[in-house]
């Protein structure tokens, strides 16, 4: 496991094959894909330098120099690892030897990064632009959640970098883009109708942006290049410093939307427009730039383009189950509109951040594709009270250790040795369409291309690439014996939150196997935690797009081919099955994943569901896992913490339990503790254990909601209270109401008919020895 | 507001009532009796700055009405129409509220001049030998013209034709009329030239001028019959009063007994008034004679040249103010010109203020009425203002019932339901429907067959009651007055100074909205967007909302925009006096009017109210945007001239789709266009003209001198009486129904007219038309109702109800004519051809319209036989000069620019009567001698005909119409006098952009003081315009020279030429 993580640490990557099932037939065999998690610019270890120069490019494929490239000083010529071709060193490299490799050779740096000086951005519209944060508030909420709101925006506003530019819209029915450069003479705002749809046009015609200059006849209008006054810019978009006191009083006059709502009425909110708006003015003003729309929105869209819901009251918002039945009539419209949107931001380089803060849905669910193609962040909350808005928010502009690396304009490339292919990549990125070679016939998620676009990234977004294997059965012995080595390199262009463009370049080789013989060899290299992962996003993803998918079946399947090609046993004797530790955990991930938030859509909204998945697919490994099977450590007196299984078992009077479920962290108090607690022990100096007992899980959920992010909810629970069901929905319900043994003292039992991981077990050892 | 005077309302006496008109007449009774009969005492709000009020206080002689109210000073413009004075004054007034009603003068009787006039009042009484006289009278209903011509024909061959009455004849009987209507003496063989002064107040020195002026040998013995005014007149009068009935003969009677000792001004007011013209009778015929040889046989050229341009039939202003008793002895009494200044008592039929009929007898069957030539049409004004003497008009409140009706046509209980059966039942007036009495209202009958009760009960003895609205008038609680200024900010609204002149005049004009919780105010700015603005804001400025998608209008907020005035003075004030500098770099040319209209519209839409705009340029962009098309015209000859009556027309639907939305919503629109060019008016009027609004014209828009103007007509159009919501029907009796109406408002259904807003100076021409014929001796009743909600949100119906006799007898027709109302009929349905229809086919129609009358008259009444006479029927003697001076006005010339033709178009529609015949006739007086003259009592001396020979190239004259004042200098004017009037030696250095000072000399005051008088008059602050000879300016005055031959018509004299051969040829 930890030749996994140290893989990890120095190339970012999490691969379920770590040996490759060498041809296809056998990567089919092999049940899980061919895949890799890469997390394109986690931070690197101090050590690796950060090359200030351009990197070496192979003439043929376009790939970069690296340590796997087969380099003959004496020549001076270096051979591409993916197409073989050789290529001469450019002039400045002449002083190459064998004693003084430049960095990228040296075989540690296989994840190096290049920053290059001097050279402008990238992009065809270049001009370096402060990185821009364009606020998009709505307005349709009660006075208190309004007062949250201004509050956490007010304690951001000045962690905003002086020189970045602020822009700001609210709306309810309709949309206000808050002219802040105006400020001074008279507040000034632009109203546009939100129950209509807005063109760029229609925004460079109506907001003036040509009232100086005529409009140039033809081409595309955008930006300081193409004609706009950097004064007309200023209007919306000024730098944080210069307009904190606009945005302040604009904040602090922040009101209700004031058009009357009757009774039986939903509150007209035009979400659609409203971003819509936005993304055409960042599209007008600071195309190519990094720039973040952060939208936060208090609850349904009811007007215009990308309502969820119809204003009546009497109609409620889609479930699941409408969308099953097709019974959501705003769906699909308002799916289709942010598609568009996703499609244009994509295009501007712009991201969109999307803060949920509502009891009822907001659209998340249709909001979805337009966050994960920009990788913009999602924040859900119950309220813009809650500590998870605004921590959260906190957290995206906070400096220091634990900031989020918020980068913006990436680029991200692949390139393979020839027998692979690409099928595609979930998580958030959008697919430039650049097809080539690498492009596998089969696509899933953004595929079909070897380049796609990050317009919003950090240090932990993370991609799944779902590869295809193309060597045919094939016994080519030379081959084999020869080069068993695939090679990948990813290429990740973008623009570091400090301004600078970059590329990182991340260089692998594995090694493949093939022929009957090797299982042993595939079992040694299978990380199941990636595997757990791969699985988790590839049934979320088969769950939104195919119709009719069961996806229990789907994993219940994928889990017996897996054990019964892997596992040891003898056929039809389910007593005999083994499983090697490689894979001994596999069964509990899936079993988890089955009755996980990404599964089972029962209980939570098209919105929630939405969300979890959303930050599933773009989080690393780890967090990822703990996602689908949450962590859980029990502290008492005398072990201290340490590791519980994830079982109603683990419950005892005496103890505390630390569950970790990534969205929340709860802290679970036996009845026995939380009695102590209340009698007040903790404050007596005779007690003092006690109360070192009950700080202990305190402070490390806080050390892990420090660095996580969206912060997760924290519960502090005792045993038989209400919050206790943020623990109980988690275990394994070993022990149930009709449970045959009546559960420990102290203990607990889970009332749900929910099938226990034992009897999953015993199942599974069945289907998969026959 | 700022209130004129006066306590504001909370201080006010127990009766005040803050809200309605009527209202507010109740208070001026109250005041009454504060006021002195002294103007000097009357109310003189204005403050000191007025330069002129003090002066007027000084000279006793101004009128009344000059004194407290309307009139603005001069110079700076700021005083308006003197509605409101000024805050300060400590005007006994003070009470009453914002409108002018409530401050016009009150005291009716100004001493001054009036000692003259009076003494010849009296005498009417005094026998008069004229022999036919009793004749025409005695036999009532047949009054055909005396014969008057026999005599004069013979002699009049030779002589050089006479147009006038008068003469001769037998004409005695005519005298009464000119006894009552001093204007009569202007003749020039005044056998007591004291006398007639007297008589003309202060006309004397227009003695010369005067119309006719016979030759002297021929008609001398008529003559001397006629003008033996002092002593002719008495007689008829008395034999009138005997004989009582006599229709005609009564009316004039009765308003020489009861004339009014004269006001301070002779001629009160209104224009000129042609009455007095001939010592005839109202019921003669005036005569021309042509002789014969330009007649028939056509020796045209010699004809005219024979006529004395002298002697021809001109207006005469009247110098005393009458008292008009509306019936008497149960008989309708016929108005008295709507142009002179006069008093009504409501003995049962309304004031001719609130309708007056063409005809003030109907003809029976529709035959007669064709024959005639004449309309039968009444033109109301359901809110004219009354004369400051007048008693206010009384609200009648019939409680949870409401007012009674007729069950079937639902008419107004008025004077003229019969009651019968003990009072148990009423028969109604209009369709003669028998209906219960509620039992409530039942009274019984006195012997007279009259309700015992009839004179404690104002509706059953007046001809104009309020009712207090009941739930079944009410859709919804009565309307806030709510007040919307939308302002053109695009670039050339700001270089003109446009803006900052409608900015500064808003901000002033806010001062006078009547303070309370109704009042709300709203403000939006456009040019290629729409900017509304946030007012309600406690803690910050306010806060700009743009609107930016011109093709697709919304309001930005729906509360907000529009604020209670007390809640956002400040903020008002603030942005006010921000827009200006905050557009000052406006780069945008383009003026999205029809979306800013709409935008405000939407924004005004849960309530209603008024939109006041400001518009500068051509509508270029968003919804209803205009082209150009008068430059396309132009440009494209073609079209141009086939048909350049289109470009009158609105180029689509769009605003009328518009227009009849706003009206719906009770969103009435008035366009202030201060402009450089051309905007379409024709166009844009669409809006104003069917929500009750107007259009005002600045053009070209000056900085500097037209920011007086513009506030001042603002600040009427806030502050005089209106009312919103409102409805109108005019119902009248079976026999005749209303075929048509006219005016400012939007139609849905056909019997009722909707006028989102409606105020004093509208008035709506209502056609008649006959579906059955009328009985003789019966009468025919109208009825207007109109259902408004007040400033103060008060919802009332104010109903007015004129009954008139019925005739079969086509004399009684000519004799009865009203020329004011039958030309503003005239004026205003040219006004609505002209757009639709060739000009030339436009003025054709007027002329033929002119002749069809008259050759009726000559064919069917005179009594002449030589076809060399023109004979005019008495009361219609001005038409032909009227006609003339109508076909060459504004809007039926063809050189005129587009834009001035279509505002004149929409002036002339909603128009009042007295205001008709200035416009196209206007009055000219001169300036350079005003203070060698002494005038006797008036300080407006008297007019000068409307021709170039009256003009001196060494005189300086004022011209007025009612809308804008023309000063005319001629080249070899004494320096000494343009030092005195303008401030500068040479005429050549006075600025174009006329600003008028008062400067420190007796000259200066007068003028000031004449140009204050006229404008209260008119309740118009009247543009000034500064005419030189040569160049174009001296162009335009002499365009109103429309007794003269130019290319635009022929000369008075030659027309009347014209028009008589036109019915010599009819005749044959």
């Amino acid at each position: 496991m930890t030749e996994f993580l140290d893989l990890e640490t120095q190339d970012a990557v999490r691969m379920p094959w770590n040996v490759i099932p060498g041809t296809k037939q056998e990567a089919a065999q092999s049940v899980i894909p061919i895949s890799a998690i890469y997390t394109p610019i986690k931070p690197l270890p101090n050590t690796t330098p950060l090359l200030p120069y351009s990197p070496l490019r192979c003439k043929n494929c376009r790939s970069v120099l690296n340590p796997f490239s087969i380099v003959d000083f004496s020549t001076k010529i270096w051979i591409c690892s993916f197409c073989l071709h050789r290529n001469h060193f450019p002039h400045h490299y002449q002083s190459i030897s064998d004693d003084n490799l430049p960095a990228e050779l040296f075989p540690q740096y296989t994840t190096i990064e290049y920053e290059p000086q001097n050279e402008r951005p990238m992009s065809q519209f270049s001009q370096l632009v402060p990185q821009v944060f364009f606020f998009v508030i709505d307005t349709c909420m009660i006075e208190e959640e309004i007062g949250f709101l201004r509050s956490g925006l007010e304690r951001v506003i000045g962690e905003i970098p002086g020189n970045s530019l602020v822009g700001l819209i609210t709306f309810g029915r309709y949309v206000c883009v808050h002219e802040l450069g105006f400020f001074g003479k008279m507040n000034k705002v632009y109203v546009f109708n939100g129950a209509k749809e807005i063109s760029k046009d229609q925004v460079l015609e109506q907001m003036g942006f040509f009232l100086k200059k005529p409009r140039p006849a033809t081409g595309v209008v955008a930006g300081v290049r193409d004609g706009l006054s950097q004064e007309s810019i200023n209007r919306f978009l000024l730098p944080a410093a210069d307009c904190e006191f606009a945005l302040n009083s604009v904040l602090d006059e922040l009101q209700k939307d004031p058009w009357p709502v009757p009774a039986d009425q939903r509150a007209p909110r035009s979400t659609g427009t409203a971003l819509t708006v936005a993304a055409h003015l960042l599209g007008v003003c600071v195309p190519g730039s990094g720039a973040r729309i952060m939208a936060f929105l208090g609850g349904p869209a009811t007007e215009g383009p990308g309502s969820i819901v119809s204003k009546a009251l009497s109609e409620p918002i889609r479930s699941h189950k409408d969308l099953d039945k097709d019974a959501a009539p705003f769906f699909h419209k308002a799916v289709k509109l942010y598609e568009g949107l996703a499609k244009q931001l994509v295009h501007q380089g712009h991201v969109l951040d999307v803060f949920a803060c509502a009891l009822d849905q907001v659209g998340v669910a249709e909001l979805k594709v337009a966050v994960e193609k920009t990788g913009g962040l999602v924040v859900l909350a119950e309220s813009f009270g809650h500590s998870v808005f605004k921590d959260s928010l906190l957290r995206v502009f906070q400096s220091g250790d634990n900031d989020l690396g918020l980068s913006s304009n990436g680029i991200f490339e692949v390139n393979f040795s020839k027998d692979i292919k690409i099928q595609g990549v979930l998580g958030p990125c959008a697919s430039l369409e650049k097809k080539g070679p690498l492009c596998s016939d089969t696509t899933i998620g953004q595929g079909g291309t070897t380049a796609w676009k990050m317009c919003g990234l950090d240090k932990s977004t993370s991609l799944c690439l779902i590869f295809d294997i193309v060597k045919k059965e094939n016994p080519d012995v030379i081959g084999q014996a020869a080069n068993n080595q695939f090679y990948f390199q990813f290429l990740t262009y973008y623009q570091h939150s400090n301004g600078q463009m970059r590329l990182r370049a991340t260089t692998l080789s594995r090694r493949w196997v093939t022929g009957p013989g090797n299982i042993q060899d595939l079992i040694a290299g299978f990380d199941q935690e990636a595997a757990a992962v791969v699985m988790g996003r590839l049934v979320s993803f088969k769950m939104e797009t195919e119709a009719e998918f069961d996806p229990i079946r789907w994993l219940d399947k994928t889990l017996i081919h897996l054990c019964s090609r892997f596992g040891d046993y003898q056929k039809d004797s389910p007593s005999s099955f083994v499983l090697s530790p490689r894979l001994s955990i596999i069964p509990q991930f899936v079993f988890n994943l089955r009755r996980s938030q990404f599964v089972q859509v029962f209980n939570n909204s098209p919105d929630e569901t939405a969300y979890f998945r959303m930050v599933m697919n773009r989080e690393n490994v780890a967090n990822s896992v703990v996602m689908i099977q949450p962590s859980l450590i029990s502290y008492a007196f005398n072990s201290g913490a340490e590791p519980a299984l994830l079982d109603v078992a683990s419950i005892a009077a005496d103890r505390i339990l630390l569950l970790d479920s990534f969205f929340t962290v709860v802290v679970f108090h036996g009845s026995t503790i939380a009695q102590w607690r209340k009698a007040g022990y903790q404050n007596e100096p005779e007690h003092k254990v006690f109360a070192q007992l009950l700080q202990a899980p305190l402070d490390d959920a806080e050390a892990i909601v420090k660095d996580r992010f969206p912060v997760p909810r924290l519960v502090i629970c005792d045993q038989h209270g209400s919050q206790a069901r943020f623990l109980l929905a988690k275990l394994n319900p070993s022990a149930t109401y009709n449970s045959d043994a009546p559960p420990m003292p102290g203990g607990d039992v889970l009332f749900t008919d929910d099938v226990s991981f034992e009897i999953f077990l015993d199942h599974l050892q069945r289907l998969a020895v026959q | 507001m700022a209130t004129p005077g006066g306590p504001r309302p909370g201080s006010i006496p127990p009766n005040y009532n803050p809200n309605s008109v009527s209202d507010n007449m109740k208070n001026l009774q109250i005041n009454r009796p504060n006021q002195p009969p002294n103007p000097a005492n009357a109310p003189r709000g204005p403050p000191p700055s007025l330069g002129q009020q003090p002066q007027s206080q000084s000279q006793p002689f101004s009128s009344p009405f000059s004194v407290p109210n309307r009139p603005g000073p001069p110079p700076p413009g700021v005083v308006p129409r003197g509605v409101v004075p000024p805050s300060s004054g400590p005007t006994p007034h003070g009470t009453l509220p914002p409108f002018m009603v409530a401050n016009r003068p009150v005291g009716a009787g100004g001493p001054p001049g009036g000692n003259a006039s009076l003494a010849s009042r009296p005498m009417p009484p005094v026998p008069v030998p004229s022999t036919s006289g009793p004749g025409p009278f005695a036999s009532t209903p047949s009054p055909t013209p005396p014969p008057v011509m026999p005599v004069g024909s013979g002699a009049m061959n030779n002589g050089p034709p006479m147009f006038g009455p008068p003469h001769g004849t037998p004409g005695g009987p005519q005298y009464p009329s000119s006894g009552v209507r001093p204007s009569a003496p202007t003749r020039p063989p005044p056998p007591p030239p004291q006398t007639m002064s007297s008589f003309l107040g202060g006309s004397f020195d227009n003695q010369p001028r005067g119309p006719p002026q016979v030759a002297p040998p021929t008609f001398s013995a008529p003559l001397r019959a006629g003008m033996q005014p002092s002593s002719g007149p008495p007689t008829f009068s008395s034999q009138a009063q005997p004989q009582g009935p006599p229709f005609g003969a009564q009316p004039w009677q009765m308003q020489s007994q009861q004339n009014v000792p004269p006001p301070s001004i002779p001629c009160s007011g209104q224009p000129p008034r042609m009455y007095g013209m001939s010592p005839p009778l109202a019921n003669q015929q005036s005569m021309a004679t042509i002789s014969p040889a330009t007649g028939p046989s056509g020796n045209a050229v010699s004809g005219p040249s024979k006529i004395d341009p002298n002697q021809i039939p001109r207006p005469v202003p009247s110098s005393s103010v009458l008292l008009h008793e509306t019936r008497q002895g149960n008989q309708a009494n016929p108005p008295p010109p709507a142009t002179s200044e006069f008093i009504v008592r409501d003995t049962g039929n309304c004031s001719p203020r609130y309708m007056r009929s063409t005809i003030n007898q109907i003809p029976c069957t529709a035959y007669l009425l064709n024959t005639s030539g004449m309309q039968l049409a009444l033109l109301v004004q359901p809110l004219a203002l009354p004369h400051p003497s007048e008693e206010p008009i009384q609200i009648v409140d019939f409680g949870e019932g409401g007012p009674v009706r007729c069950s079937r046509c639902k008419g107004y209980i008025n004077p003229f339901m019969k009651f019968v059966d003990q009072g148990k039942r009423f028969i109604c007036n209009f369709c003669g429907f028998t209906d219960e009495t509620p039992r409530e209202y039942q009274c019984n009958l006195g012997p007279d067959g009259r309700r015992r009760d009839a004179d404690e009960r104002p509706e059953l003895c007046r001809g104009t009651v309020e009712f207090v609205a009941t739930k079944e008038f009410l859709v919804r609680e009565p309307m806030p007055a709510v007040f919307f200024f939308l302002i053109d900010v695009s670039m050339n609204a700001l270089q003109t100074g446009a803006v900052a002149g409608a900015c500064s005049a808003i901000s002033r004009v806010v001062a006078d909205l009547p303070e309370g919780p109704r009042t709300m105010v709203g403000i939006a700015t456009f040019d290629s967007t729409i900017q509304f603005y946030n007012l309600k804001r406690a803690f910050q400025q306010p806060l700009m909302l743009i609107v930016p998608d011109i093709e697709d209008v919304y309001t930005p907020l729906q509360t907000d925009v529009i604020v209670q005035l007390s809640e956002c003075r400040q903020h008002l004030d603030l942005l006010l006096e921000s827009i200006p500098t905050m557009f000052q770099n406006n780069k945008t040319a383009d003026s999205a009017f029809g979306a800013g209209v709409k935008a405000a519209f939407l924004a005004m839409k849960s309530t209603g109210g008024k939109l006041l705009v400001f518009q500068s340029v051509l509508p270029s962009v968003g919804i209803a945007a205009l082209s150009g098309r008068e430059a396309e015209g132009r440009t494209n000859i073609y079209v141009g001239d086939k048909e350049p009556h289109k470009l009158l027309q609105p180029v689509d639907k769009t605003m009328k789709t518009m227009a009849i939305e706003f009206a719906e919503y009770q969103v009435s629109v008035d366009v202030f266009i201060t402009t450089q060019s051309y905007v379409d008016i024709a166009s844009i009027s669409v809006i104003p003209k069917m929500t009750g609004g107007q259009i005002y014209y600045y053009h070209p828009f000056s900085a500097r001198s037209d920011p007086a103007k513009l506030y001042n007509d603002l600040r009427w159009n806030v502050t005089r009486p209106q009312g919103f919501e409102a409805v109108m029907r005019v119902r009248c009796s079976q026999g005749l129904q209303v075929q048509e109406y006219s005016g400012n408002f939007c139609k849905r259904i056909p019997t009722d007219v909707d006028l989102p807003a409606v105020d004093c100076d509208k008035s709506i021409m209502v056609s008649l038309k006959h579906d059955d014929k009328l009985q003789d001796g019966t009468e025919c009743s109208f009825q207007c109702a109109l259902l408004y909600t007040s400033v103060y949100g008060q919802r009332r119906i104010r109903v007015s109800t004129l009954s008139l006799p019925c005739t079969p007898t086509l004399s009684n027709l000519f004799r009865s004519a009203d020329l004011d109302t039958q030309f503003s009929c005239f004026l205003k349905q040219a006004a609505n051809e002209i757009p639709f229809t060739p000009l030339l086919a436009v003025r054709d129609r007027v002329t033929e319209l002119c002749i069809s009358i008259l050759h009726s008259y000559r064919k069917y009444c005179a009594t002449v036989s030589s076809s060399g006479q023109l004979i005019l029927p008495e009361a219609l003697k001005l038409l032909p000069l009227y006609t003339l001076a109508l076909t060459k006005s504004i809007g039926l010339r063809s050189d005129g620019h587009v834009d001035d033709r279509s505002f004149w178009i929409n002036y002339v529609t909603p128009l009042s009567v007295q205001l008709a015949i200035p416009l196209v006739y206007p009055r000219m007086i001169s300036l350079h001698d005003l203070h060698t003259r002494e005038t006797e009592g008036s300080v407006i001396p008297p007019p000068i005909p409307l021709s170039i020979e009256h003009v001196s190239d060494d005189g300086i004259y004022l011209l007025e119409n009612g809308e804008d004042c023309l000063i005319y200098v001629g080249d070899s004017v004494d320096p000494d006098i343009t030092q005195k009037l303008f401030g500068i030696s040479s005429v050549g250095e006075i600025h174009s952009q006329f600003v008028l000072e008062q400067y420190d000399n007796p000259l200066s005051k007068k003028l000031n003081e004449v140009l204050n008088e006229i404008r209260s008059q008119r309740c118009n602050y009247l543009g000034l315009k500064l005419c030189k000879k040569g160049d174009p300016s001296g162009m335009s005055f002499f365009s109103y020279m429309v007794e003269d031959k130019s290319q635009n018509g022929l000369s008075y004299v030659e027309f009347l030429v014209h028009v008589h051969r036109q019915i010599q040829s009819k005749m044959t």
